[in-house]
């Protein structure tokens, strides 16, 4: 079992937490945004909405992110870092990353709480309405807040999926829980099962306590009707 | 007051036509509502009662004619129409209170995010409110532990805190348990005592009677009827008013 | 560090019961030596790499070409085995001792270097090539001359393999590393400017420069030593013997340059004199 101190899987797992973190506030917000969008009464917003949502969650993960790194960066020159910082090429990796994260994993959180602002009853809004608050009145604060309540637990699932996804960040070089699997993949031939058994043992320690946590908030926080 | 200003009416309609879909639910409608009027709205269901209702602050837009809150036309979506919904209270058939928010931050709400007022004061007022409508008690807790008649008593008081120049009522006692019906018209009927122009949906006669300076019958989309509760009930004009009132007070 | 410990229990646990799981599988050609094996059914198995340009490529058209190709075929005929009767299979590099061991493929030639650690799992015939690790820059670059001159510069190669752990480990110091999942993602970033040179074996290198003519060159310093060799089943001695005697045939006859300059010859890489045989 020596091996395994051998490797930084702390370091790795970290990065690993990181790139989820950025990720999922990222996602949060502007899977927020979408939403808003794809219910408010202005059509081009709503178009906007319904396009993005599509296009995006209909297209490969990997292809995001690999064409984050290619497309904006080597391609359209995007940098997300100092290029003389001497870690430009790690900063701007991660950065990419977050941004091709964020993109695709807020389809997700945008469709959830759609769903969600469906489970809560129209007369809410219409009572909002009738009291003179304006479009984001009523959905910032009377509509939101219960809609997200009511989808916490497919968030958790949202969030628990971004978590593995962030093992696509590999294929651009983000250090990674996934890309340190790939060099123990590469060095310890001998041990395969022993790789990846202690990488997924190492997703399950990130995912297992977060689904149980949401799921806990969830009933807690679950508007009575 | 100029005899003028006195004279515009605080809500006036005027050749409102409204369809839903190939159904015309609002025929050619024309009314006025004086300042401290009064109105309860009466008919079978399908009528168009709630519609008419509901199109006064535009939670349905029409299809024609023109309507006016005290003298001013209903604009279209927007802040100005919010500025204007906030001068006319609402009280749903199904309460409508905020499920996420107790009680008194349901009353404080509209006035300090609409209207700016701070929110102790909006919390003192808020108080106030509910001890009028007898469920001061029931402050701190959330819609879904109190009674349907003390949900409804607290819808009133939301719409009173934002100090309206009218309240138009949609069915407000029809969700309501028989036992719990009474306490809301109670709060209804010392509103009205206090000259609050009222526009009220109900099935409930009682209350037509006794709090009523006026009552419209509606049927098919149309105002069949147009008297006082006296006239109305004592001897009504058309087949349908005698029809409809044959079958609601023999039940 | 209780989350290491922690980790390397699990990982024991999960392990165990994976062996448990897979323990009864395999063994479908034991026994026997793939010598004798070619000789009675006169047909083989061969693991290859399907997507090095040069060395194992499968076309477009499903044909198969490169120098690993052209090895295995050689082989495949010393022992017995007409070109038609060899079935090639796509061995990834993290599956090749897997595959080898279950039986899944009689030998693989497929960029296999040669080390103690894949020794404990396969036994290894050759090395039939011997290259190390090179760099391969734009052809109008002048300024990376070799390792030494790679300071503030922006390599590139293939996530976790063992020519970005070189750089990693040796080179962190003076130069920055885009790992990408495979070679043509970091020639698409040394096309545009946005990394300065791709680094990894040289031959490999040479089949890259021979797909992009006059795109790219290799600097030709390689500073590490890579020896390619044949696995198969771990102590098959008679079937290691004769790939041996093959792979020094294959080098005698001329066969062994000839495919060497078709394929990776065009980009300018000098071939380095063959190898001797040592796996013994």
């Amino acid at each position: 079992m020596d091996f395994l101190s051998r490797y930084d899987l702390l370091g790795a797992f970290w990065v690993t937490v990181q790139l989820t973190v950025f990720s999922a506030i990222g996602s949060l917000v502007w899977g927020t945004v979408l939403a808003a969008m794809r219910v408010s009464p202005v059509p081009v917003m709503r178009a906007f909405g319904t396009a993005y949502v599509n296009l995006v969650r209909n297209t490969p993960l990997t292809l995001i992110i690999i064409g984050a790194s290619l497309g904006l960066y080597s391609t359209l020159g995007l940098a997300l870092a100092d290029d003389t910082s001497g870690t430009f090429l790690k900063d701007n990796n991660f950065r990419l990353a977050v941004l091709g994260f964020v993109a695709y994993t807020a389809t997700f959180v945008c469709e959830s709480l759609r769903a969600g602002i469906n489970t809560v009853p129209v007369g809410q809004a219409e009572a909002a309405r009738a009291l003179g608050l304006r479009f984001g009145q009523t959905l910032g604060i009377v509509v939101l807040p219960q809609a997200f309540r009511a989808v916490i637990a497919p968030l958790a699932s949202v969030l628990i999926a971004l978590t593995k996804n962030t093992t696509v960040a590999s294929a651009i070089g983000v250090a990674e829980a996934s890309l340190l699997m790939s060099e123990m993949i590469e060095n310890e031939s001998d041990k395969l099962f022993l790789v990846f058994a202690s990488i997924a043992v190492g997703f399950v320690v990130l995912t297992l306590p977060t689904g149980l946590l949401l799921g806990w908030v969830a009933k807690k926080v679950a508007v009575k009707r | 007051m100029t005899a003028a200003a006195a004279a515009t009416p605080m809500i006036r309609m005027s050749g409102v036509d409204k369809f839903f879909g190939p159904l015309h639910v609002l025929r050619n409608i024309d009314l006025e509502v004086p300042k401290g009027q009064v109105v309860v709205v009466l008919g079978p269901s399908g009528s168009g009662k709630s519609t008419l209702c509901r199109t006064i602050n535009r939670l349905e837009p029409i299809d024609k004619g023109t309507i006016e809150v005290d003298g001013q036309p209903l604009p279209a979506e927007g802040r100005a129409l919010a500025k204007l919904r906030a001068e006319v209270g609402m009280v749903f058939q199904q309460f409508n209170l905020f499920a996420h928010k107790t009680i008194v931050e349901n009353v404080m709400l509209a006035p300090v995010r609409v209207r700016g007022v701070g929110k102790d004061e909006a919390r003192r007022t808020a108080l106030e409110l509910l001890e009028r409508v007898g469920i001061a008690t029931q402050a701190d807790k959330y819609p879904a532990q109190l009674s349907g008649g003390q949900q409804q008593r607290a819808a009133i008081a939301r719409a009173l805190a934002m100090r309206p120049k009218v309240m138009l009522f949609d069915e407000p006692t029809s969700a309501l348990d028989p036992e719990m019906v009474q306490e809301v018209l109670d709060v209804m009927t010392t509103l009205a005592a206090e000259g609050m122009t009222m526009l009220v949906v109900t099935h409930e006669m009682g209350f037509a009677r006794k709090a009523a300076d006026r009552v419209l019958f509606m049927a098919d989309g149309e105002v069949v009827e147009d008297a006082t509760p006296e006239e109305f009930f004592g001897a009504p004009k058309s087949a349908r008013a005698r029809d409809f009132l044959g079958k609601i007070l023999t039940h | 560090m209780r989350f290491t410990r922690m980790l390397r229990v699990g990982a024991a646990v999960a392990a165990l019961a994976l062996a448990a799981a897979c323990g009864g599988g395999g063994g479908g050609t034991s026994g026997k030596s793939l010598a004798q094996r070619a000789k009675d059914t006169k047909k083989l198995t061969v693991g290859i790499k399907f997507d090095q340009p040069g060395l194992g490529q499968k076309t477009p058209d499903g044909k198969f070409e490169g120098f690993d190709i052209d090895v295995a075929r050689y082989v495949a005929k010393q022992l017995g085995v007409d070109e038609g009767n060899i079935e090639f299979k796509k061995a990834e590099s993290a599956q090749r001792e897997n595959m080898i061991e279950k039986g899944e493929v009689d030998y693989v030639v497929g960029t296999y270097s040669i080390n103690d650690k894949r020794k404990e799992k396969v036994s290894f015939a050759g090395p039939y090539f011997v290259t190390g690790q090179d760099l391969l820059v734009r052809a109008d670059n002048t300024d990376i001359t070799g390792p030494d001159a790679l300071n503030g510069k922006k390599l590139c190669s293939v996530k976790g393999s063992t020519p970005a752990q070189k750089i990693k480990t040796d080179f962190s110091q003076q130069a920055e590393l885009q790992e990408y999942g495979g070679y043509s993602e970091c020639l698409t970033g040394l096309s545009t400017g946005k990394l300065d040179a791709l680094t990894t074996d040289a031959v490999i290198l040479a089949g890259y420069a021979a797909q992009n003519p006059g795109k790219f060159k290799l600097v030709g310093k390689v500073f590490t030593e890579e020896k390619y060799g044949i696995g198969l089943k771990k102590g098959d001695a008679e079937g290691r013997d004769a790939i041996n005697k093959a792979i020094e045939k294959m080098i005698s006859d001329g066969a062994w340059k000839a495919s060497l300059e078709k394929h990776v010859g065009p980009a300018g890489y000098k071939i380095p004199d063959p190898p001797t045989v040592s796996e013994k």
